[in-house]
């Protein structure tokens, strides 16, 4: 049996700091937190909490709807 | 009772060539329509699209914040959607107006203020000029492809009668097995 390991989230160092919502509007700090697909990087990624992954999420889609961000690449 | 709410319009580069304050206008005009309060609007960006929509390859974003009132939500959306120098929109529900919005929106009001024109339209290739390519190279397709089928067909018919003389013989030699078996039996 394999022994366990302590996972070590691989943080791209998120502005902990920030106390408001994630703005879509911001899309030079989004675009640290997509993948080179335009993929959204998951939390153990990106380092943040639930519920700020959650902001994230909504942020990026928004920006995707209004063509801010791409979809794919 | 209302809300208050941003938009961010995605405006086509065509209409906002022939002059933001008649691009503005048109948004503006149609919140007014449905009874919003525009508390400040102005232009945000223009910009290269991150994928093209309906075409176009940049276009203008304005933001806009406004009270509505909580039944016009769906009205206003149809308006929108019908609206054809209205590229894309979204409008989220904000707690307060952000501080420095009245301050970048009266600097727009003002006379010294002059909105760049949108550069040209750097859209993907031209259909037109796409179209011709293909033509041009079907036609000689299509000739080898019925030289082809020319060919193939002259074969076949040869082949026909060698195929039919070859399978009559075995099938009458077993009708000629089977049919003592028949006879036998009844």
């Amino acid at each position: 049996m394999t022994p366990k390991t302590a996972m070590t989230p691989k943080t791209i160092e998120p502005n902990r700091r920030r106390e408001s919502g994630i703005d879509y509007k911001d899309v030079d700090y989004l675009s640290r937190f997509i993948g080179p697909q335009g993929q959204i990087l998951s939390r153990r990624r990106s380092g943040f909490t639930a519920q700020r992954q959650k902001d994230l999420k909504q942020a990026i889609k928004r920006a995707r709807h209004l063509a801010l961000m791409p979809f794919v690449g | 009772m209302s809300n208050l709410y941003e938009g961010m319009f995605v405006l086509d580069n065509k209409v906002v060539r022939q002059g933001w304050r008649a691009a503005k206008a048109i948004v503006t005009g149609i919140l007014a329509k449905h009874e919003a309060n525009t508390i400040t609007a102005r232009r945000w960006d223009e910009r290269r699209l991150a994928y093209s929509i309906k075409g176009r390859g940049r276009a203008t974003y304005m933001i806009c914040y406004f009270e509505l009132a909580k039944d016009a939500g769906p009205a206003l959306n149809r308006s929108l959607e019908l609206n054809d120098a209205v590229l894309r929109y979204l409008i989220t529900r904000v707690d307060a107006v952000p501080a420095t919005e009245a301050e970048l929106a009266s600097r727009e009001e003002s006379d010294d203020f002059v909105v760049p024109a949108p550069p040209v339209e750097d859209s993907p290739t031209p259909v037109a000029a796409a179209e011709p390519e293909p033509e041009a190279e079907s036609k000689p397709k299509l000739e080898e492809a019925e030289a082809e089928i020319a060919e193939e067909a002259a074969p076949a018919e040869t082949l026909e009668p060698v195929a039919a003389a070859a399978t009559p013989e075995p099938a009458v030699e077993a009708v000629a097995t089977e049919e003592p078996k028949t006879e036998e039996g009844a």
